[in-house]
């Protein structure tokens, strides 16, 4: 019962938005009539004082639904996350938030290094035309950095990392190395030279 | 490095424009001095003038301070080490760049970043404060649309206000 008088509440102020827009159009040619109904525009529409216009949209994602399986779960020795960028500050920030994840979920971190940055030199003419003895010099730096966690469960491993790639900043690179431990094979669990002494006596 | 015309090698080079009376004058031979051809870095300099010329941050410094007094304007994986896409991106960001200037000429306060996050596109301007509301956001959105038909994948715009250009120094 209140809903539709809420409607009608938010759309009187739209129609009169609305109306006051088409107004607008006929009316610009006179300049008088054109500043009132400004005027009139200007009151009804949200006054922004701040100085952006934030025009991205949300993407809405139905929540998943825990599914429960009678098959084990994959296990993880070890899961290597390695991302590589051009600025070593949005590493270490990601890095940061990376690891504060991880402690918040109580996945164990093995290890957070960083390995040697890579830097790709060119040496090119700096002129289109002759001017062999002047060059220019451009470089490409790679910097890396690596966070290894340890004995973590698949479904913990996917909930990690699809939380961590869905905040991955722009410019930064991802590459995961994951080390799965698989139980023994049966025919391997004994060793074979406990059943041949049975067999080889007969041979002597 | 310079090179006086006047050296021993080249004596013989000035005493035959003597003979055919090029360089003689009532005070005789007269040196003529070259400089070997100094290549000076031109590249996203604005030279400087006399003081009345405003120029923004990202102007106002040089293509080496990238990495430590200034950003990246576009941002993109394809030029790490291991990635490739490189050529293709610098293509699009050149497109977007040009279509961007074109379609809100005289509006931008300062140069667009470009940020690439998975398939999304997400383009960054700084705008001045001179259109309607309105406008604005007709064009946003059919800047918006017409870049996610352009390049198949989802172009986000996101635009801030100022009411005049931010100068940092005047050159």
């Amino acid at each position: 019962m209140a809903a539709p008088t809420a409607l009608k509440r938010e759309l009187l102020p739209l129609a009169r938005i609305l109306g006051g827009i088409s107004h607008l159009k006929p009316r610009s040619l006179t300049v008088c009539s054109g500043h009132r109904k400004c005027s009139v525009t200007r009151s009804c529409l949200p006054l922004t004082p701040s100085t952006s216009f934030h025009t991205a949209t949300f993407l809405s994602s139905s929540p998943s639904a825990i599914t429960v399986t009678e098959e084990p779960d994959t296990l993880f020795q070890k899961l290597l996350v390695s991302v590589k960028s051009h600025d070593s500050a949005v590493l270490d920030s990601y890095e940061f938030f990376a690891t504060m994840a991880a402690k918040e979920l109580g996945i164990t971190i093995g290890k957070v290094f960083e390995p040697p940055k890579d830097i790709k030199r060119m040496t090119l003419l700096k002129s289109v035309h002759i001017f062999k003895k002047h060059r220019v010099q451009y470089e490409m730096r790679t910097h890396y950095r690596c966070i290894e966690l340890s004995h973590i469960t698949g479904s913990t491993a996917k909930v990690y990392l699809e939380y961590i790639q869905r905040n991955l900043p722009e410019g930064v690179a991802m590459e995961v190395k994951k080390t799965a431990m698989e139980k023994v094979p049966d025919h391997i669990l004994k060793p074979l030279w406990e059943d041949v002494p049975a067999e080889d006596k007969p041979g002597q | 490095m310079a090179a006086s015309l006047s050296s021993a090698g080249t004596v013989r080079l000035l005493s035959a424009l003597a003979r055919s009376s090029l360089l003689c004058s009532s005070s005789g031979l007269r040196g003529l001095h070259v400089t070997a051809a100094c290549c000076k870095n031109r590249a996203a300099r604005i030279r400087i003038g006399k003081g009345n010329k405003p120029l923004t941050y990202e102007q106002a410094l040089h293509p080496h301070h990238i990495g430590h007094r200034k950003g990246w304007l576009s941002q993109h994986t394809s030029n790490l080490k291991g990635e490739d896409g490189a050529a293709d991106r610098t293509v699009e960001d050149v497109f977007i760049r040009r279509f961007m200037f074109g379609t809100f000429h005289g509006f931008l306060a300062n140069e667009i970043v470009l940020k690439r996050r998975g398939n999304v596109l997400i383009v960054c301007a700084i705008m001045l404060q001179k259109m309607l509301p309105q406008k604005f956001y007709f064009l946003i959105g059919y800047s918006e649309s017409l870049l996610s038909h352009l390049y198949k994948c989802p172009v986000k715009l996101e635009i801030q206000t100022l009411v005049d250009k931010a100068v940092y120094k005047y050159i």
